[in-house]
C-alpha cells in the first residue's frame, strides 16, 4: 500500500496559491512591523522612500517564492510549473488590484496598508485552506469511483475487497491532514453547537457570554473546548483515537506518519497517521488518549488548590495579625522549596511506603468538606432547619467521596479504616495530584489573602459587621464573590501550570506509569532519538502548546471582558 | 519653547463643541453644542452634577479624550489657533507649558517615586529648556509662592510624606511654574476637608491675580464657584443651559435647572419643618437615553407636551447683550421671583427620652512597632478623648469635624465593632461599651445601625438588592419565613420609595441615589432606633442629596429615630440637625442646640469651619478666617489644647496655657458647652461668621 500524503489527492492544486498567500503574508507582516518601528507618522518625502521599499521587498519574495519552488519537482505534491505561474500572475493581480485601491494610503503610510495586505493574506489562507478541505471532503469517493469503473464486469472482486479499497483509496484521497480533521468530527460539531448556542444567548449569560465579544477570548475558549471535547469522546465514548493507545504493530516502529499497517485486518485502521513510536505504537492514539489524563487531572487539582488556596487565605487576610503571620510563612516555606526536589521526595518508593502521599490526601482532599461545610452553615445560621437539610445533601455525598478516595485496600496502604469503598485512585494519579495541589495552593493562598485585605475595607463588609454577621459568612459570602474576578482569571491561568506542571513530572518519569500517554511523558520518550526521527515528540508537543496557549488566551479574554462594562 | 506672545483676544474659545464617546453599542454623546469663552485673566466656573459632561471639555480642551473618545462637531480655539489642526507636537508643547491642569485626586497626580522638586523642575526644564539651577530656583520661589513651610524641605521630600493640602497646594505649584495662561482646575478640592478647601481656594484665587492666568473651575458646588469665579456656565445633560455673570446668575437665574439647583440645596434660612428643601423629581438621564428636545424636560416645573419636546432648544440671550444666555424656550414666560410653592409643612417632633448616652468615652489604639514579635516601642494613638453627651429620641445630632477627628472610631466603638477603652455608653440605661457585636442581642445589634457615606461601596454587588434587604431581616429574626421576609423587605422598599421591581436588580443597576435608599432600608430592617449616618449624603449630586436628607428626616419623624448625623458640611448640619456637636481630635470642642452652634460666641474652630463652608448665596457675607497648616496626628497630637497650632484666638489667652493644659469643658448656656480656655470676656467679642446682607434680612 502506498503510504498517506498530508495533503491528499488535491493538495497540490491548492499548494502554489497557498504558497504565494503565505509568502505575501510573511513579507508584509515583516514590512509592517519594520515601517511602524522605524516610524509611525512618517513625513510625506519619507514615506514615498517606504512605499519603494515596501514594493522592493514584494519583488524579492515573489522571485524568491517562484525560483524556489517551481525548482521543487517531485515528491507528492509538486505543483505544475503552469499553475505556478498562474498564481503568481493572481498574487501580483491582488496585490496590484489593492495598490489600486488603497493608492493614497500607500504613499502616505506603507505600515498601515502593508498591515492591511497582511491581513488579506492570512484571510486568504484561511479561504484556501477551507476551499481545499471543501474539495477533498466532497470528491473523496472519486479515486474508488474511477476504481471501480475500470475493473472488469466479468471478474468482480469479493464485495469485502471493494469496501477495503474504498476505505483505503478515500484515506489516500484525503491524505493525512483531512483524515485526521475527520476523526475530530465529533469535537467539530459539538464545538459548533456549542459556540451557536453561547453566541446567540450571549448577552443572558454574564461574564461567560462576554467572552463571545473578544476575538482573543473566542480563540482561547475554542482551544480549551477542542481538548475538552477530544478527552470527553475519546474517554468516555471511544471515538476519536484509531487505535488503542498501548496496542503495538510490528514493523511501525518509528515509522514517519502516513504508513500504512502491514497486515492490517479490515477492523484495524489501516493507517498511523501521524506515525510511530519507538515502540510500534500510534502516536496520533497516543496523543488524543494523554488529553484525557490531562483534562481529567489538571481542573480537578486546580480545584482543589483553590479550595485550600481560599480555605485558609480568607482568615489569613480577614483576621490579620499573628494567624496571617504564621500561614503566609507556611505558604512562603513551602513555595521556597525547589518544585522539582519536593516532587522527586514524594515519589520516592520508600516515601510512599511511609504513606506520606496518602497521609497528605487526607488533609488536602478534607479542605472542600471544610470550605462547603462553612459556606452552608454561615448562610442558613439562622434557620436551622434549612441549613441541616443542605449540610446534609452537600456533606454526605462529598463525605462518601472523601471516604473512598483516601482509602485504598492495597498491600502498602496505610489508610483502610472505611468499608464503603466505591473507587480507587490509582497509586501513581495520587501522587501527582497531591504533589500538584500542595505545590499550587500557597500561591492561591496569597492571592486570596491580598483579595480579602483589600475587600474587607469595603462599607458593605462594615455594614454586615454591623448587623452582627459571623465572620465566615462575611468571608464567604460578602468577601469571596466579590473576589471572583481575578480568581477566576486565575483559575484559568492556573490549569495551563498545572497542564505544564503535569507534562513536567510526566518528563521527569515521576508519578504516571511509564506507558502513560500523557503528553509529558510521551514527549520524553520522542526526546531519545529526536535527532534521527522528530516525529513521535512533536504532536504531544503540539497539543500541550495548544491547551495551554488556549487557556493563557482565555484568561485573558476574561480578564479583559471582565474589566469593561 | 517660545509661548505665543501678542495675543489680546480672548485665551479660550469653544465654539459649538460636540464630544462623543464609541463604544461596542453605540456612540454616547458626552458633550453637545457647547460654548464659552475665557478672556484673559477670567476665571469661569462650569457647574453641573455629575456626568453632565463638565470633566469631559476639560479633557476636550486638553485633547486627551483617550481612545474611544472624539471630537465630533465645533471647535477649540487657544488664543486664536484652533486647536483640531494643531500637530502632536504642538500640542506637546501646548500642554503644561501654555494650559495646565489641575486634578481632583492630588496623590494620582504626583509621581510617588520622584522627589517633589525633581517633579516641579522639570516643567521648565522640558518646556523652556532651562538649566537646572534655574529650574531650582523658580521650583523654590513657586513653591514659596504656594505658601507651603520650609520649602527647601518640601523640594527634598517625596510625595507621601505630604499631607493632603500639601499634596494639593505641590500640583498648583507645578500648574504654575511654566506660567500657564490657561489653567484648568478639575474638582481641585474634593477630596479635601473644608477648612483645607478654603484654604486652598484662597491661594488659588490670590495666585491668579498675581500672575494673571486664566482659570477654568469645575465643580459641583456652587458656593465654590461663587467664591472663586468671574462668570459661570451651567451644564446639564452634556450642554450648557445657563452662562453669564456669575451675580446675574445666581440672582436672576434664566433657566428651570439652574433655580431647582438652588432650591434643593440648604442655603441659610431653609429649615427642615417650616422650609424643607425642594428636590428635583426624576433622574438624570443617562446619554444614550436623552429625551427629545429639552433635556431638562421631563423634570421640568414648567414643561409643556409639544413645544419644550419638539425640537433641539438653542441657547438664547435673555438680554440681547450676549452676557446672559439660557437654553431655554419659556424664559420669558415664567415667573422666575414667584415664591416657592409651599411644601407641606410638617410639625417639629417631640423630643423624647434619652436613649443614648455617653460618659467619658475613651478610645485609644496601641500600635505596635514590629507586629511579629510584638516588641519595640508602642505608640497609642488617642483617636476619642473624654466624649460625652446624651441622645434623644426623635433627635437629630449632628458630629461635625474633619477627617481625624475621631467621628469614625466613635461610631465603630457605638456600633461594637471595636471596644471602648475607658468611659460608658448607655443604651436604654444598660452598658454596652465593653460587649463586643458577637456578644450583644439581636434586638441591641438591630437597635443601633448605619449608613454608609459611599453609595457605590456599601452594598454587596453580587447580591441583588431584594436578597441583602432580606439576609438583614433574617439576621434580625424578622419574618417566620421567606415569604414573610420577601413582604417586609417590599415595604421596606415602600419605605425608602424605590419601586418593587428593584428587589431582583444588582446594585450596579441602580444611581448613586438609589443604592443610597437601599442601604437606608437595610438600616431601618430591624426597626433601628438609633441610626448613625455616616456622611450619607456627601458622595451625592446636588439635586439627588435633597430627597435623601428628606427621606430621612421623613422615617425618623415617623420611627422616632434618634439619628447621629455625621458629617463635615455645616449647610446641611445647620438644616437638618436639632443639637451639633463639633469634634477635633478626639475632643468635643463644642457641643449645644443649633441655634447656639451657629451663632455666637463659637468655639475658635467652630468658627473656622463656618467660614470655611462655601454658600452659594449672594446676599451672604462672610467673615473670612482661612486656617493655617494641617490637622496634627493622632498618633502626635500637640500639647495642651488640640486646637492650639491653628487657633487665631490663641495669643489672647494669657500665660500661654493653651499650650500647657486641655482646657476644661464649660457650660455656657444650658446646654451649651465648649471646650476652651478664652475668658468670657473674649467669647463675646465674637462676631458672627455668616451675615444676611441687610435687603435679605429685611424681607
Amino acid at each position: 500500500m502506498e503510504p498517506l500524503t498530508w495533503f491528499g489527492a488535491y493538495g497540490s492544486s491548492f499548494a502554489p496559491l497557498l504558497m504565494v498567500l503565505i509568502t505575501l503574508a510573511v513579507v508584509c507582516g515583516l514590512c509592517a512591523a519594520l515601517l511602524a518601528f522605524t516610524n509611525s507618522s512618517p513625513a510625506t518625502s519619507f514615506s514615498l522612500f517606504n512605499g519603494i521599499a515596501v514594493l522592493f521587498l514584494l519583488l524579492v519574495g515573489f522571485s524568491y517564492v517562484y525560483s524556489g519552488l517551481s525548482g521543487a519537482e517531485g515528491g507528492g505534491m509538486a505543483p505544475s510549473k503552469l499553475g505556478w505561474f498562474l498564481a503568481t500572475i493572481a498574487g501580483l493581480g491582488v496585490f496590484a488590484a489593492m495598490l489600486a485601491r488603497f493608492m493614497g494610503t500607500f504613499f502616505d503610510d506603507p505600515a498601515a496598508f502593508a498591515g492591511t495586505i497582511f491581513k488579506w493574506a492570512i484571510y486568504g489562507v484561511g479561504a484556501v485552506v477551507a476551499l481545499w478541505l471543501l474539495v477533498t471532503l466532497v470528491w473523496q469517493n472519486a479515486a474508488h469511483k474511477e476504481w471501480l469503473a475500470g475493473l472488469d464486469p466479468a471478474a468482480m472482486p469479493a464485495a469485502e475487497e471493494i469496501s477495503q479499497n474504498e476505505a483505503v483509496s478515500r484515506l489516500h484521497s484525503r491524505g493525512i491532514m483531512a483524515s485526521i480533521f475527520v476523526r475530530f468530527t465529533p469535537v467539530w460539531i459539538s464545538l459548533i453547537v456549542l459556540f451557536a448556542v453561547s453566541i446567540q444567548f450571549k448577552r443572558r449569560l454574564g461574564l461567560y457570554g462576554k467572552l463571545f465579544d473578544s476575538v482573543i477570548g473566542m480563540i482561547g475558549f475554542g482551544l480549551v473546548m477542542f481538548w475538552v471535547f477530544t478527552a470527553v469522546y475519546v474517554g468516555l465514548f471511544d471515538w476519536i483515537a484509531t487505535h488503542p493507545p498501548l496496542e503495538q504493530v510490528s514493523g511501525m516502529k518509528n515509522k514517519v506518519p502516513g504508513t500504512p499497517l502491514r497486515g492490517a485486518t479490515a477492523e484495524q485502521y489501516p493507517f498511523y497517521l501521524l506515525g510511530g513510536d519507538p515502540l510500534a505504537r500510534d502516536i496520533f492514539s497516543r496523543m488524543v488518549e494523554g488529553s484525557v489524563i490531562v483534562i481529567r487531572i489538571a481542573p480537578m487539582a486546580t480545584l482543589f488548590a483553590f479550595m485550600v488556596g481560599i480555605t485558609l487565605g480568607l482568615p489569613a487576610g480577614y483576621y490579620g495579625g499573628k494567624l496571617d503571620t504564621f500561614l503566609s510563612f507556611l505558604a512562603n516555606l513551602i513555595l521556597a522549596f525547589p518544585v522539582i526536589l519536593l516532587f522527586y521526595l514524594l515519589v520516592t518508593p520508600e516515601i510512599v511506603l511511609t504513606g506520606l502521599p496518602q497521609y497528605m490526601a487526607l488533609v488536602l482532599f478534607l479542605f472542600p468538606l471544610i470550605f462547603f461545610g462553612v459556606l452552608i452553615n454561615s448562610r442558613f445560621r439562622t434557620q436551622p432547619q434549612k441549613n441541616y437539610m443542605w449540610l446534609a445533601i452537600v456533606l454526605i455525598p462529598l463525605f462518601l467521596v472523601y471516604a473512598s478516595a483516601i482509602n485504598d485496600p492495597g498491600a502498602n496502604s496505610k489508610i483502610r479504616f472505611w468499608p464503603l469503598d466505591f473507587f480507587d485512585i490509582p497509586g501513581g494519579i495520587l501522587v501527582v495530584f497531591v504533589s500538584v495541589v500542595f505545590v499550587n495552593s500557597p500561591t492561591v493562598f496569597r492571592i486570596v489573602r491580598g483579595l480579602a485585605l483589600d475587600i474587607q475595607t469595603r462599607d458593605y463588609v462594615a455594614a454586615a459587621q454591623t448587623r452582627g454577621e459571623r465572620p465566615w459568612y462575611i468571608m464567604l459570602w460578602e468577601i469571596l464573590p466579590n473576589a471572583r474576578g481575578p480568581l477566576i482569571v486565575d483559575f484559568c491561568l492556573r490549569i495551563g501550570y498545572t497542564t505544564i506542571l503535569l507534562g513536567t513530572l510526566g518528563f521527569f518519569g515521576l508519578g504516571l506509569p511509564p506507558e502513560s500517554p500523557d503528553w509529558g511523558s510521551t514527549i520524553n520518550e520522542g526526546r531519545k532519538l529526536l535527532s534521527i526521527y522528530p516525529h513521535p515528540a512533536l504532536p504531544p508537543a503540539f497539543a500541550l502548546l495548544t491547551l495551554v496557549l488556549g487557556l493563557n488566551l482565555l484568561a485573558d479574554g476574561l480578564r479583559e471582558e471582565s474589566l469593561k462594562d | 519653547m517660545s509661548k505665543i506672545h501678542d495675543y489680546s483676544g480672548p485665551i479660550l474659545e469653544i465654539d459649538k463643541l460636540s464630544i462623543s464617546f464609541f463604544t461596542r453599542l453605540r456612540e454616547i454623546p458626552a458633550v453637545m453644542d457647547f460654548s464659552v469663552k475665557v478672556a484673559p485673566g477670567e476665571a469661569v466656573g462650569l457647574v453641573g452634577e455629575s456626568g453632565c459632561g463638565k470633566s469631559t471639555v476639560a479633557l476636550g480642551v486638553m485633547r486627551d479624550l483617550g481612545k474611544n473618545g472624539r471630537i465630533v462637531g465645533g471647535s477649540i480655539k487657544f488664543k486664536g489657533r484652533d486647536m483640531e489642526r494643531m500637530s502632536a507636537d504642538e500640542l506637546r508643547d501646548i500642554r503644561g507649558n501654555e494650559i495646565a491642569m489641575i486634578y481632583q485626586e492630588p496623590m494620582a497626580s504626583l509621581n510617588p517615586a520622584m522627589r517633589i522638586g525633581k517633579q516641579l523642575m522639570e516643567v521648565p526644564m522640558i518646556h523652556e529648556g532651562v538649566s537646572e539651577h534655574e529650574a531650582y530656583q523658580r521650583a523654590l520661589e513657586v513653591v514659596t509662592d504656594v505658601k507651603l513651610p520650609d520649602p527647601e524641605r518640601m523640594l527634598r521630600s517625596f510625595p507621601h510624606q505630604l499631607s493632603g493640602g500639601q499634596q494639593q497646594r505641590i500640583v498648583i505649584a507645578m500648574a504654575l511654574m511654566s506660567k500657564p495662561s490657561l489653567l484648568i482646575l478639575d474638582e481641585p478640592t474634593t477630596a479635601l476637608d473644608v477648612t483645607v478647601e478654603a484654604a486652598v481656594v484662597e491661594l488659588v484665587k490670590d495666585l491668579g491675580k498675581k500672575y494673571g492666568t486664566s482659570m477654568l473651575f469645575i465643580s459641583h458646588n456652587l458656593g465654590l464657584v461663587l467664591e472663586t469665579c468671574d462668570r459661570i456656565c451651567v451644564m446639564y445633560s452634556g450642554e450648557a443651559v445657563e452662562r453669564g455673570d456669575i451675580e446675574t446668575v445666581f440672582n436672576n437665574m434664566q433657566h428651570p435647572y439652574t433655580q431647582a439647583l438652588f432650591r434643593s440645596i440648604p442655603l441659610p434660612g431653609a429649615d427642615k419643618n417650616s422650609r424643607p428643601l425642594v428636590a428635583i423629581p426624576g433622574n438624570f438621564p443617562l446619554p444614550h437615553e436623552r429625551p427629545p428636545g429639552c433635556n431638562f424636560g421631563p423634570r421640568c416645573d414648567y414643561f409643556e407636551a409639544g413645544r419644550c419636546d419638539a425640537d433641539f432648544v438653542p441657547m438664547a440671550d435673555v438680554n440681547g447683550d450676549g452676557e446672559h444666555e439660557t437654553r431655554c424656550l419659556k424664559f420669558r414666560e415664567i415667573d422666575w421671583n414667584a415664591p416657592i410653592a409651599k411644601a407641606e409643612q410638617k410639625g417639629k417632633a417631640e423630643v423624647g427620652k434619652v436613649v443614648l448616652k455617653m460618659d467619658n468615652l475613651k478610645k485609644y489604639y496601641e500600635v505596635a512597632a514590629n507586629a511579629l514579635f510584638g516588641g519595640g516601642e508602642k505608640r497609642v494613638v488617642k483617636a476619642n478623648e473624654t466624649l460625652s453627651f446624651e441622645a434623644r429620641e426623635s433627635e437629630t445630632l449632628a458630629i461635625v469635624g474633619e477627617s481625624g477627628c475621631g467621628k469614625s472610631t466613635f461610631a465603630k466603638v457605638l456600633m461594637g465593632l471595636e471596644t471602648a477603652t475607658d468611659g460608658e455608653i448607655l443604651l436604654d440605661g444598660q452598658n454596652i461599651e465593653h460587649t463586643p457585636i458577637e456578644n450583644r442581642d439581636t434586638k441591641t445589634v438591630a437597635d443601633v445601625q448605619m449608613v454608609f457615606q459611599n453609595p457605590f461601596d456599601t452594598l454587596n454587588p453580587s447580591m441583588t438588592v431584594g436578597s441583602q434587604i432580606m439576609r438583614a431581616l433574617d439576621i434580625f429574626g424578622i419574618g417566620a419565613n421567606d415569604a414573610e421576609r420577601r413582604q417586609r423587605m417590599l415595604e421596606l422598599l415602600d419605605l425608602v420609595k424605590l419601586p418593587r421591581a428593584f428587589a431582583d436588580r444588582m446594585p450596579r443597576q441602580l444611581s448613586g441615589g438609589q443604592k443610597q435608599r437601599v442601604g437606608i432600608a437595610r438600616a431601618f430592617a430591624g426597626g433601628a432606633r438609633i441610626v448613625v449616618a455616616d456622611e450619607p449624603v456627601s458622595a451625592l449630586d446636588v439635586s439627588v442629596q435633597a430627597a435623601v436628607t428628606d427621606l430621612l428626616m421623613e422615617i425618623q419623624r415617623n420611627e422616632k429615630t434618634t439619628l447621629l448625623f455625621i458629617s463635615h458640611d455645616l449647610s446641611i448640619v445647620r438644616y437638618l440637625s436639632d443639637r451639633v456637636m463639633v469634634m477635633y481630635l478626639g475632643h468635643v470642642v463644642e457641643l449645644g442646640s443649633t441655634d447656639d452652634v451657629f451663632a455666637p460666641p463659637y468655639h475658635p474652630y467652630t468658627e473656622a469651619l463656618l467660614s470655611a463652608v462655601p454658600i452659594a448665596d449672594t446676599n451672604v457675607e462672610k467673615k473670612h478666617i482661612v486656617l493655617e497648616g494641617d490637622i496634627p496626628s493622632a498618633m502626635n497630637p500637640p500639647p495642651g489644647c488640640p486646637f492650639q497650632t491653628r487657633c487665631r484666638w490663641k495669643d489672647r489667652v494669657p500665660g500661654g496655657l493653651c499650650e500647657k493644659e486641655v482646657p476644661p469643658v464649660r457650660q455656657l448656656t444650658e446646654g451649651h458647652q465648649i471646650k476652651c480656655h478664652l475668658a468670657d470676656a473674649e467669647l463675646a467679642t465674637m462676631e458672627p461668621v455668616i451675615k444676611l446682607a441687610e435687603n435679605k434680612a429685611a424681607e
